[in-house]
């Protein structure tokens, strides 16, 4: 703890002393051993992998900012190309495959980039280093002797029936508000046929949305909330693990999984060091530390551990990676999300503001 | 003489020069092979582009009185299919303002709208891109005008695709090539196996054993073989010949030495003085017959070797004939013979070897003064016609039977007149004349004795 502590200091302390060297250039052998990353992930949920990646290059100080994924998407694009940062990390997909579309990235070298998954690997300028599936999440307690819906049929159907019981008691990501939210649903309208009546349903359920996943699993916790849609499966295992009011659902039918996506800024100051950190991220090495230590789930060893942990008797589970790549593209154009979020809302918000 | 060319070998000439053209080969179809690999590319990704563009082009609607797009995904996947290629895509409405997509998208300098559709190059966002304009017609009672979408792509799946028909194009053609070298290879060294087997075979082979080559079953080489076979057997009848002259003219050397040392002999013997100066005339007569036996054979000699190392000048036959006749007649001042000389024209100067003609034209002299009577009538006559010219020397002697006159040109044939000769001068005068190109011939003089003709062939002339 306490070292985490002088973590987030020394972190601290870089931003700083940035902020107040803004202007001036610094020393080369200052800024060589320098490594910047904007990500949104949350820093304690990625904090183990630092930790791991600064024990192997303990010359590199780390300097780490976070966002949230449509802050950091702005802020990239805002700053000037000399003020970029080393390393872009965040799990909005679409946002990031825009960006270096737009030509903010530089590819990636390294063998471990040519291991990846077709899906997990854009051009080798952006890359996807974790799985973290959509999940299902809801509270223990109110669903004691009632079957937890497990694929998004089900949920449905079991929405539609017991309409008082899910009632104001169903939470999910703000489209609006949140990328990954809109990344989910974006992708649930591409990957299912039953994303309308399933938004139908949640409208009729008078969903409730957050921008945060963090509040979100709060609310579920308490027993705000007993039913939560479409959740970034790392930090809510995460959660699961600490917390045993809450459990979590990967859907049967098919679960979409989101990477973790990162890059290389195209104008990185530090590119060796950039290059040796996103490597890390893909290495054995690296995907050990995120499978054992921190929140994030890693690549390849980590699922079937997840998977095995649900009382799944012999269903196999649809995991429907999101594939980087152009495609992503499409719910970004400005036509297109309008479009999509006057629909979102039509489905799920109207009959809460008709109230 | 040519300068003397550079040895080479024709197995390594032939090989580099096949090697030559077929590297202007590989190089003029490669040359093809790249055009038509990237004609090939960018036709197969043109039509992908051309039909996100259609289906881009499907989600323009007009909404609320405006052109609005709902951007297909069918369209980006179809894009994706192209996986490492990045995107840019722009829907212009009727007035030509952005209805969304990237803003500053390169656009042809001037707008064609005849044209549903076009592809250029363009640079954007630091990529070198592929864009197609498309256009079309919308006229619906609200908004009415063109309405264009671009799209774009980057090069990358295009350059992978025109690479990799390269790569194989290239495989290909550098198999087949080193095929055909191989083949090349062997084809040589088939065609030239024949000429190292010879030249095995006469490496191991005498050229004086009367062995001759094997003939050979090649058609293109038997002519080869049999050239040598037959130089061969020319080189061993000329060997035969020779050997059979050394072994005659020391039979006729010996024979002579014997006489004289008998004569010799019997003079050291003689007890009568007075019988004396009939010894010594014989033994002096002996003596010139080996002398003149020497002598021959030694013309003889030089003679054949001369015409054997084709020793040519320019010479004035006139002259020399003149210097021949008065070195003659002053060596026979003593004998009553008549000399006379007869040139009716100016000849010309002739390519030949003035000493062996001397030397022909001498012995032809010295046998019409030997052979012929005390008082003789000698003529020399130069003659030219048509064809040749005539070296004619008549005498007033007894001459030669027709029937002789044949067998008297041979060597070591004498004439069963009882004067002693070496039986060499008349086949020394026709190896000269053949030497020359002429010939030799023995006819009746008008003098009533021999008439020996040198025929030299006119053109040896200089004129």
């Amino acid at each position: 703890m306490l070292k985490r502590m002088s973590f987030l200091l020394i972190s601290l302390i870089m931003i700083a002393s940035k902020v107040i060297a803004e202007t001036p250039t610094l020393p080369t052998v200052w800024e060589a051993d320098r490594l910047t990353i904007y990500s949104a992930t949350d820093l304690k949920a990625i904090f183990p992998v630092l930790e791991a990646f600064k024990t192997q290059n303990p010359n590199i100080k780390l300097e780490y900012r976070e966002f949230n994924t449509q802050e950091l998407d702005r802020a990239i694009r805002a700053k000037p190309l000399e003020d970029q940062p080393d390393v872009v990390i965040s799990s909005a997909m679409d946002l990031q495959v825009r960006l270096v579309n737009d030509g903010y990235a530089q590819p990636v070298l390294g063998e471990a980039v040519i291991g990846l998954p077709s899906w997990a690997n854009w051009r080798n300028e952006v890359i996807g280093f974790t799985y973290e599936p959509i999940v299902f999440v809801y509270n223990k307690l109110a669903f004691q002797g009632k079957a937890v819906p497990l694929t998004h049929e089900s949920l449905a159907s079991t929405m539609r029936i017991e309409d008082s019981f899910f009632a104001h008691k169903v939470g999910s990501y703000d489209a609006r508000r949140s990328g990954i939210g809109y990344l989910v649903a974006t992708q649930d309208e591409v990957t299912s046929s039953i994303s309308g009546r399933l938004q139908e349903s949640l409208g009729r359920a008078r969903t409730k949305v957050y921008g945060q996943t963090a509040s979100l699993l709060d609310d579920i916790a308490t027993g705000e909330l007993i039913f939560g849609y479409n959740l970034l499966g790392s930090y809510s295992f995460a959660r699961e693990k600490r917390d045993n009011r809450i459990g979590v659902v990967i859907p049967q039918d098919y679960a979409l999984v989101v990477s973790r996506a990162a890059f290389i800024s195209k104008q990185a100051k530090h590119v060796s060091n950039a290059q040796r950190f996103v490597n890390f991220l893909i290495s054995k090495e690296g995907q050990g530390v995120i499978a054992k230590k921190s929140e994030l789930v890693a690549l390849f060893p980590d699922i079937d551990d997840l998977v095995s942990q649900q009382d799944t008797q012999d269903q196999t589970i649809n995991f429907h990676p999101i594939p980087l790549g152009p495609a992503l593209m499409v719910y970004l154009d400005d036509s297109k999300r309008r479009r999509f979020i006057k629909a979102w809302e039509n489905a799920l918000l109207s009959i809460n503001e008709d109230q | 003489m040519s300068m003397t060319e550079k040895s080479y070998s024709i197995r390594s000439r032939m090989l580099g020069r096949s090697a030559l053209l077929l590297l202007s080969i590989f190089l003029i179809l490669s040359l093809g092979v790249w055009h038509y690999a990237r004609q090939s590319a960018n036709y197969s990704y043109d039509r992908l582009l051309n039909s996100a563009s259609l289906s881009i082009m499907e989600g323009l609607h007009v909404y609320d009185k405006q052109v609005d797009l709902d951007l297909p995904y069918a369209a980006f996947e179809m894009m994706q299919l192209a996986d490492e290629d990045k995107v840019f895509y722009q829907a212009l409405g009727t007035q030509g303002e952005l209805i969304t997509g990237y803003p500053d998208m390169p656009l042809p300098n001037e707008l064609n709208e005849d044209s549903a559709i076009a592809f250029y190059n363009a640079h954007y966002l630091s990529e070198e891109v592929r864009v197609v304009i498309r256009h079309k017609r919308l006229s619906e009672p609200v908004v009415s005008g063109w309405v264009t979408v671009v799209l774009a792509q980057t090069l990358r799946a295009r350059h992978k695709m025109m690479n990799e028909i390269l790569y194989r194009s290239f495989a290909v053609l550098f198999g087949i090539m080193a095929c055909v070298m191989i083949v090349l290879w062997v084809a040589i060294n088939r065609a030239l196996e024949p000429l190292s087997s010879i030249s095995k075979s006469l490496a191991s082979h005498s050229l004086l054993s009367a062995e001759p080559i094997r003939p050979t079953p090649i058609q293109e080489v038997s002519p080869l073989v049999s050239a040598i076979n037959d130089y061969q057997a020319q080189l061993l009848s000329n060997l035969a010949v020779m050997k059979r002259f050394i072994a005659d003219a020391s039979h006729q050397i010996r024979t002579a030495q014997s006489a004289t040392q008998a004569q010799l002999d019997i003079a050291s013997q003689s007890e009568n003085l007075a019988d004396l100066p009939e010894h010594l005339s014989k033994i002096r007569q002996e003596h010139e017959r080996l002398t003149r036996l020497t002598n021959q054979l030694l013309t003889h000699a030089m003679v054949v070797h001369r015409g054997d190392t084709v020793v040519t000048e320019q010479m004035d036959i006139e002259d020399v004939m003149k210097k021949l006749l008065t070195e003659c007649v002053r060596d026979n001042a003593h004998r009553m013979i008549d000399f006379s000389y007869q040139c009716e024209q100016q000849l010309p100067l002739f390519m030949g070897d003035s000493i062996s003609l001397r030397e022909a034209v001498r012995n032809l002299l010295d046998n019409a003064i030997y052979y012929g009577p005390e008082e003789n009538q000698i003529e020399i006559c130069l003659q030219m016609d048509a064809s040749c010219i005539d070296i004619i020397i008549d005498d007033a002697g007894s001459g030669i039977p027709i029937e002789w006159r044949e067998k008297a040109l041979e060597r070591f044939q004498r004439l069963e007149n009882g004067l002693n000769g070496s039986g060499l001068g008349l086949s020394i005068v026709t190896s000269v004349a053949e030497a020359h190109g002429g010939k030799f011939f023995l006819e009746d003089s008008p003098l009533g004795g021999l008439r020996a003709r040198i025929c030299l062939p006119k053109e040896r002339t200089l004129c």
